[in-house]
Parts: C-alpha cells; structure tokens; sequence
C-alpha cells in the first residue's frame, strides 16, 4: 500500500515536471517526485538509501524554486500532447510493472520506468535549461534505484552518488549557445 | 646458413629506405647510390641464402597476435619470385634518377613485395602484399596524379580477399601456413576467392587494366617499380595454391577456367598490339600479353606448364626493366627489344611459349585446343611485332629516365639466353615445380642441354644454338641503313573501346528520376538521420523493441 | 576494472596527451588538458565503479558537463543524447532485473543497444553536429573518447545481466547495428558535403566495426572490437586532432603523407585496422560465413572515404608532423604485432 502510493505520488511529481515550465510548478515537482522515490528507496534498500535520495532531491527542489522561469507555468499552450504523456505513459508502465514483469518490487520497477521515461521525454522535448536540468537531477535519482534490484553489495553509494548529482546540477553555471 | 639470413631480402630495402628518407630529411639527396645499394643488397641476401643449400630456409619466430606467427622462408618459389621483384626494380633504381621520396617509397615497396613472397603463410602474404599495393598507388600518384594508376580499391579488394582466404584456412584447417594446411580446408570456395585476389592483384583481366596504362605514362619511373613490384604476386599466389592443394587445384574446372583467362588476355591483348598507332602502345601491351601466356601455362596444371609460365614470367619481369628504360625514338633498341617480345626464335620467349603450348598438349583434352588458339595468338604478336617497328615511337619520355643500350642489352640477352632454357628450367623452374607440385614434379628432366617431358624431348641447346647463329649472321650481313620502314594499317580493330566509352557515358550520364530525387537526396537523409529528432530516436527505439519480439 | 576497460582508459590518455602536445589550433592547452581530464577522469570512474547504476551516473554528469561546454550547438540539443542514452539503460536494468517472459530480457538488450548508441552517437541516434565547433563541444569526445570505454562496460555488464537468449538478441542487434553503421558512415564519409562531417562519420563507420565485433561473441570478435577502438583511439583520433587547422582553412593536399594517412584511416596494411579486419572476418566466418561475406564488402567502402580524409589534413608542417608521423608509426607497430596489446587486455 505505502509503496503504491509512494509510486503515485512519483508518478504526479514526473507528471508536474513535464507539464509545468515555471520554476514553482518543477520544484513542486521534483518535491513530489523526491517523496515517492525516497520512500520506495527506503523500502527497498534501507534508511540510508532513502535520506540520501530525499537530500538530494530537496536540494535540487530548493535550487529550482530560486532560480528559472517565474511563477508556476502548469499546462501552458499547446501541452494537451504532454498531459496524453503523463497518463498513457502511467498506464502503460504499470501494466507493464504489474502484469509484463513479475516477481516483487513492482512498485520499484513502475517508478524507475516511469520517472526515467518521463524525464527523458522532458528532455528530448525541452528547450529551458532549468527545465532541462531539473529533469536531469531527477532522472540521476531514479537511475540509482535500480540497485536495489541488485544483490545489494555496493551499499548506499548509488544512491549518494545521485544525490550529490542532483543537488549539485541546478549550480551548474550555463551560458547561451555561442554565435557561429 | 642460420635462419635469420631469411631476413636480409626484406631488411635491406627497408634499412636502405630509412637511410635515404633520414638524409633527405636533412637536406642531403643520396640519389641513386644508396637505393641501388638497398635494392641490390636484397638481391644478393636472396641469393646468398637459396644458392649454397638450395632447399627450403625458414625463420619461425613468436605469435602476432592474429592467429599466425612471424614465419619467413625461402624456398623455391621465393627464390623464383624475389628475383622477379628485386633484380628489375633494382635496375631502375639504379640507373633512373629519382627524389629521394619516390627512392624511399620505391625501397619500402621492394620490401613489401619481398616480404609477401617470403611469408610462409597466407595471412602474412596479405599483411605483407597489401603495403606493396599502397606504396605503388603513393609513388604513382606523387609522379603525376594526373596519369593513369590502378585502382586503389580493387588492389586492396584483392589483397583483403587474399586475408579471407587465410582466416578461412585458419578456421576450417587451423592454419594457413602454405606447406601445412590441410587438403580438406582448400574447398572450392575458398580457391576461388584465392584465384579472384590474384586476378585483382596482378590485373589479370582480358581487357585493358593498369599493367597496359601504366605504360602511357609521361614518366615511367614509377610504373617500372610498380609493375617490378606488384605484377609478380598474382602469379606468386597462383603457384602457392599448387602447394596448398598438394600439387593441383580443387577442381579441374578452376585449371581450365584460369587458363581461358590467360588466353583471353593474351589474345586481347595481341588484338590491341597489333591495332596500336605508336610503338610504345605496342610496347605496353607486351607485358600483360606475356602474363596472359604465363598464365595459361601455370594453370595447366602440370609441371612442364609451370615450368614455362614461370620462365615467361621471368623473360617478363625482364622486359618491365627493359620497356621502362627503353626511349620511344627508333633505332636498333626497340627493334630488338620488339624481336625479343614478340617470341622470335631462338629467346627465351619463344621457347617458353613453345614449353608452355606443348604443355598443353600434354595436358590433353581441352586443354590442347587453347594451346592451338595459343599459337594463334603467338601468330597475331608476330604480325603486330612486325607492324610496330614501322609505327611513331611515341609521346617521347624525358632523356634521363631512358638508357636504349641497357634496354637492348637486356632484350638482347632473352634473345641470346634462349639455348641455356635447359638450364633455366633445371636451375630455377624446377625446384618451385618440386616444392608446390612435388608427386609429379618428377615428370621433367633432361639436365643442362634439353627439356624432356613425358611425350617429348626438346634439345634446347641443340635447336638453338644453330639458330642464334643464322640470326646473329643474318644480322650481321643485312645492311640495317637499307631498310625502310612504314606503317602499316591493322588486321582489325576491336570494336571495344567505342562499346565501353558509350557504356562509360550512359553510367555517367544516369540520374535519378526527379520525382524520387527528395527520396534519395544523400543531403536530406543525412537531415534526417543525424538531426537528432526525437521522433526518429523513439521510431527507432520501438522499431528495436518490435524486432526483438518476432 | 575489466583489463580491457584499463587499456582503453590508457590509450585515452595518450591521446588526451597528444590532443594537448599537438593541438594544432589557438587554443587553451590548459582548457583542453582540464576537459580532456575530466572526461578521462569520468571514463576511468566508468569502468572502474562495481555497479552499472554508478556507471550510469557518472555517464549522466559527464552529459551535463559536456553539453554545458560553450559552443554553438544548444544546451538541449548536447544534453539529449546522453540524456536518452541513461534513460534508456535505466530502464533496460529494470527489465533485465525483473521476472517474466523471454521477452523482458531481451527488452533489456534492447535497451542496453540502443543506450550505448545514444550515449556514443551512432545511427540511428547520431548526434547533430556543427562544422565549426570546438572539437572540446562536439560530439567527437563520444565517440571517440568516452564512447570506447563505455562500450566495453555496458558489454561486460550485459554478460553478466543477461541469459542466453537476451545474450543472444543483444548480439545480434549489435551486429544489425553495427552492418547499418558501416554503410552509412563509410559512403556518408565519402559523399557528405563537409569535411568535419565526413570525419566524423568515419568515426561511425569504425564503430560499425566495434560493434560486430562486440556482437560476435566469440574471442576474435572482442579482439577485433578492442584494435579498432585501438585504432580510433590512437588513429583516427589524433589525425582528426592534426587535421583541425587545415580544416578550417579549407586546405587539402595530395602527398605521400596524405596517401598514407588515407591507407591508414582505410584500415589497410600494415596498419592496425588491416589487422582487426582480419580478425573480425574470422570470427564472422566461424560464427555465419555470409556475415563475414557482408563485412567484407562493407570493408571496400572505407577508401573512398578515406581518400578524402586524407586529402584534408593537408600538409603538416613542424609539429603536425612529428605527431602525424608518431601516430602512422604507432598504428604500424599495431598492425605488425598487436599481441601486446591483446595480452594486455588478456584478450
């Protein structure tokens, strides 16, 4: 149950960072996709791995909410194609989490399908650095989960590793492309 | 004779070759001297090494890491073969003045092609030949990009052809070692994948190919060195094949399909000659219709057809010395050197030619009708000879490339040497027939004086001698001064060239219909595939995954 | 870290060392050695960390790193491919994981393909490029620096994740991919109007190479991947490094060196790339003859290509060709005697 909703609520968090182009409405997103990522890290591979991936992705939420596009932005103009994303990808990665693949853990294979293809279509589609990066950091965050399906002898490094790249991406001093 | 001396062939050129490119380098051209010395030396290691001992030498070191070890041998075959490469490239570069980069690509390319037929297996000849290729194409191009060279790309076609045919041998027999394969890995297949590296590497077509073009060149510095170098190995693998297949080729077919070739190149090259409207035209088809005759006879299958091949080839790689070092102005040079190439009795021409038709046969069956059309063709490079002496030179080359004396003594000498063919064959032919033909290479004998074979005897020494004297008599009592030539009008023409240049243009001429033209726009796929759209990415991503399915 | 991952960390660095030494172009030699470091840093972190996540991460901040260089081409667009290229192996590890069908399995192999030609920049998911970019900004330090290396993890750790048959399916795809790259990046080498694109689809094409070698999964075939990368690495690599100025003045030349170059960049004798021919023709012909019939004619397709690669490196001078001259040499003693270089990997 706490892993079904701990997926939901990832999921509504990916879903905000691919709908939402103002700064408010990614670090919305990436609080909500942090929280779900968090408690599935936890339940599957300890306290350590899930503090680590909720620092990581408050900091990132807490650089976002500072920096990038002002307001909130939620489903501006001409998003309807990214609202379909949202929901066809969310049913079609459960299906198949839930029925394609099977064994334990569903829970974990939903989120890290899900956030990983979502925030790779959030890049493949963007064009805003802060966008940009605040899909990148919570992709690095759903790469690390993976590890708990593992034998689970690297630790909690996957995921410090991650959250020090997603607190540390939104620093990341960008310039605009140089003329040619 | 310790083993490494097996070295010394393939060393010295390139030794030699670093001298010369360092002193250049510096400012200090070593001119002819120390490529005469490079490439003679090799000559000389090659001899020092086969004459004492006569037998096989080889020098087998480590792994390479590719499925072969570093194996080097002389035997026969090497012997044979490096004296064609070496002793004509080494003449040309020693009388020819060159800049020190075409003398040190010319060195490294001798190296390369003595390394190919020292190489004891058939991935080294590969690894060895290919570079042979390369630096001809570099010394060609650097000349004059502008003239005639082979094509980079069938060469290299061959000679990775040629590394099919030894991973092959590794893989299904386990090496590809020449005296070591088994008899079963040499499948019909995988010989005439060797046969198709061969005919590319040596341009062993029926229609004109780079061993003619080469020879319309404004220089022939380069295409002397290239011909010396490359023209030999097609033959060279042609002769190792005998020894993979334990004295014969898989399938009788391949000994009668090669040996058309031959003859079509020999017959289309005669047809050429003797149409030709200058004298150095004529000239440059003389190799490639000698390589067709060689041809034919080494593929025969016999010894005594192996024996005469290689004799033709040897009286050939004589004339790519002679031809390159021949001026196009008339005198008692291209007389001579025309006499001695067209097969006049009693040179080393003519009585290969003859081995090599009654080899034929001997050989019997088919076989014996191309030795019928052989003679025909012998018959057209009569006339053509003939008709050339009367023709223009030619373009004209610069004077200090050309030595008209060197180059008649040469020819001079295939005339004057037919008598000792005995013992050419005994001295030279026949240990290579007895290292790649070795059941019955026993078939030939007959010692110093005369070829007997199993249906005939041929006295050499006997039949010649008496005719080079009447020549020399005929020479020496005809007024030369007396005599005018003039140019006479072909037999025929081939109908070819205009066929091929109307071919040629309709291929150029080709595009593609307009309405497709967006469809097969090289600059619009290339849009599309590297503009990095997502759409293509996730098409093909799904693609991939629907694939896997199936 | 996997030997062979070592040895191409190495020869990474050497190139990074001539890239510095022999740079032709003004620019900073201390900006180069630090981005050139960095990525060789990440390269080595790559290989050198236990779990396929943490390669996964450290590849993602080299994308972020890399597409956040100055240059022309948009951050967005720089940030795509290895973007994808970790998305898509991310989840290519869930399905190799989790339980079910055959199906799931191979979807991993799916994935795990189509990362590694996202993250290097191969068809179908080739990077745009920009002719006059720093090379530093382009997609050039993929597929020829990083791209080595990550190629022989994900192929390491996709034996270890994967049963026999997504084995299986992952090699096959590594060869269809590898065929398509071949075609394309040799007669796109030889036909595309730009010179900085033909070089860099020469670098496509050895990387068709790569991957049937890769996907051949038999020893000659991961010897052949190991000297071709060797090749691209310590060849291709370093001629393109030589030919940046003479590309940018549009200048070509048609000497010696310029044939040799070409001869080199065609992978004929003696040059290492003569040598992996040969041993991928002989892993292709003990796994399925008609494979090795197929590479064989797509091998004739390099010369072209490279005929005028060659052409645009132009005439070096000084420096140039002292580091030009090292390279051809290097690639020579390959050629000849690769053992060292296979022991080394303990292929």
């Amino acid at each position: 149950m706490v892993a079904g909703v701990a997926a939901f609520v990832a999921w509504l968090g990916a879903s905000i960072i691919v709908l939402g182009d103002g700064r408010r409405a990614l670090a919305l997103g990436v609080v909500f996709a942090t929280a779900g990522m968090a408690v599935i890290a936890w339940q599957n591979a300890g306290t350590a791995a899930g503090v680590a991936i909720a620092a990581g992705g408050a900091i990132a939420a807490a650089r976002r909410a500072v920096s990038g596009p002002d307001g909130w932005r939620i489903m501006p103009p001409g998003s309807t194609p990214r609202l379909v994303l949202c929901i066809a990808s969310g049913l079609v990665v459960l299906w198949i989490a839930a029925a394609v693949t099977t064994g334990p853990g569903a829970s974990l294979r939903f989120t890290v399908m899900l956030v990983a293809g979502l925030m790779g279509a959030r890049v493949l589609a963007g064009e805003d650095p802060p966008v940009l990066l605040t899909a990148t950091s919570v992709l690095a965050l759903a790469v690390a989960l993976p590890a708990a399906m593992g034998d689970g002898s690297v630790g909690p490094w996957p995921y410090v590793a991650a959250a020090v790249i997603a607190g540390t991406i939104g620093w990341l001093p960008l310039r605009t492309a140089s003329a040619a | 004779m310790p083993s490494a001396a097996v070295l010394g062939p393939v060393v010295l050129p390139l030794l030699a070759a670093l001298v010369v490119a360092v002193f250049g380098l510096a400012g200090m051209n070593l001119g002819r001297l120390a490529a005469a010395i490079g490439a003679w030396g090799s000559a000389a290691a090659l001899v020092a090494v086969w004459l004492p001992v006569r037998s096989s030498l080889e020098l087998l070191l480590g792994q390479l890491g590719y499925g072969s070890s570093l194996d080097l041998r002389v035997d026969g075959v090497s012997f044979v073969f490096g004296l064609m490469i070496v002793v004509p490239a080494a003449l040309l570069l020693t009388l020819q003045p060159r800049t020190w980069p075409e003398a040190a690509v010319s060195l490294l390319a001798v190296a390369s092609a003595m390394a190919a037929v020292e190489a004891g297996g058939v991935v080294l000849t590969a690894i060895a030949g290919g570079p042979a290729a390369t630096l001809a194409v570099i010394l060609l191009d650097t000349e004059d990009p502008r003239a005639s060279r082979p094509s980079w790309s069938l060469l290299l076609a061959g000679w990775l052809a040629l590394s099919w045919v030894g991973v092959v041998l590794q893989v299904e027999g386990g090496t590809a070692v020449y005296s070591a394969v088994p008899l079963t890995a040499v499948t019909s297949p995988v010989f005439t994948l060797l046969a198709a590296s061969a005919i590319l590497v040596s341009g062993l077509f029926p229609w004109r190919s780079w061993p003619t073009r080469l020879w319309a060149r404004p220089s022939l510095r380069a295409a002397g060195i290239t011909l010396a170098t490359l023209y030999p190995l097609g033959f060279y693998l042609l002769v190792r094949a005998y020894e993979l297949g334990n004295g014969r080729y898989p399938h009788p077919a391949f000994n009668v399909v090669l040996a058309l070739l031959g003859l079509a190149a020999a017959v289309v090259a005669a047809a050429r000659a003797q149409a030709v409207a200058s004298r150095r035209e004529f000239l440059g088809e003389v190799i490639p219709g000698m390589g067709g005759f060689a041809l034919t006879a080494i593929a025969l299958g016999t010894p005594l057809g192996l024996v005469a091949g290689l004799v033709l080839l040897g009286t050939a790689a004589a004339f790519v010395a002679c031809l390159a070092l021949l001026p196009d102005r008339a005198g008692l040079a291209p007389l001579v050197t025309i006499a001695a190439a067209v097969g006049l009795p009693p040179g080393l021409v003519f009585g290969s030619r003859a081995l090599g038709i009654e080899a034929t046969f001997e050989a019997g069956d088919f076989l014996g009708l191309i030795g019928v059309a052989s003679a025909a063709a012998w018959a057209m490079w009569m006339v053509g000879g003939a008709r050339a002496i009367g023709l223009p030179g030619g373009r004209g080359h610069p004077a200090s490339e050309t030595f008209p004396r060197i180059a008649m003594v040469i020819a001079a000498v295939t005339m004057v040497a037919g008598p000792a063919l005995a013992a050419i064959q005994l001295g030279l032919a026949n240990p290579v027939a007895a290292d790649v033909m070795q059941a019955s290479a026993g078939s030939l004998s007959g010692g110093l004086t005369s070829v007997v074979t199993v249906s005939s005897s041929l006295p050499v020494v006997t039949l010649f001698v008496p005719l080079l004297g009447m020549v020399v008599l005929f020479y020496a009592v005809t007024n030369m001064s007396a005599i005018h030539t003039q140019a006479r009008p072909p037999i025929f023409t081939l109908p070819t060239p205009r066929l091929l240049d109307r071919a040629r243009a309709a291929i150029r001429s080709a595009a593609v219909p307009e309405q497709y033209r967006t469809v097969l726009s090289v600059r619009e796929l290339e849009a599309a595939a590297a503009g990095g759209r997502p759409v293509l990415w996730l098409a093909a991503l799904i693609a991939l995954a629907f694939a896997v399915t199936r | 870290m996997q030997p062979d991952s070592a040895v191409l960390i190495g020869l990474a660095a050497a190139a990074l060392a001539f890239a510095v030494i022999f740079t032709p172009l003004a620019t900073s030699r201390r900006a180069l050695l630090f981005k050139g470091g960095t990525g060789l840093a990440g390269s080595a972190a790559i290989a050198a960390v236990p779990s396929f996540d943490l390669s996964l991460l450290i590849l993602l901040a080299l994308g972020v790193l890399h597409a956040s260089i100055e240059g022309p081409r948009a951050f967005a667009v720089r940030l795509r491919a290895p973007v994808v290229a970790v998305a898509t192996m991310a989840i290519a590890l869930v399905f190799a994981h989790a339980q079910g069908s055959d199906a799931v399995q191979r979807f991993a192999a799916v994935g795990l393909v189509a990362g590694l030609a996202a993250a290097v920049g191969l068809l179908p998911y080739m990077h745009p490029l920009e002719p006059d970019e720093p090379m530093t900004s382009s997609p050039i330090p993929w597929i020829a620096f990083v791209g080595p290396v990550l190629a022989a993890v994900v192929v390491f750790r996709a034996q270890q994740l994967l049963g026999q048959d997504a084995g299986g399916v992952f090699g096959g795809l590594l060869i269809g991919l590898g065929l398509l790259n071949i075609a394309w990046g040799s007669v796109s080498a030889w036909l595309t109007e730009s010179e900085v694109a033909a070089w860099r689809y020469s670098f496509v094409a050895d990387w068709g190479l790569v991957l049937c070698g890769f996907g051949v999964t038999l020893a000659d075939g991961g010897r052949a991947a190991l000297l071709v990368l060797f090749s691209i690495i310590v060849g291709r690599l370093p001629l393109y490094i030589a030919s940046r100025q003479a590309l940018r003045d549009r200048s070509v030349a048609q000497r010696p060196i310029n044939y040799l170059v070409a001869g080199a960049l065609a992978g004929s004798a003696p040059f290492v790339g003569f040598v992996a021919r040969i041993l991928l023709l002989r892993a292709a012909t003990q796994l399925y003859w008609p494979l090795a019939l197929a590479l064989a004619l797509g091998m004739l397709l390099w010369l072209p290509g490279s005929l005028r690669l060659g052409r645009s490196l132009a005439v070096p001078r000084g420096r140039q060709a002292i580091g030009v001259s090292l390279v051809l040499a290097l690639n020579v003693a390959a050629g000849l005697y690769p053992l060292p270089i296979l022991l080394a990997a303990r292929l």
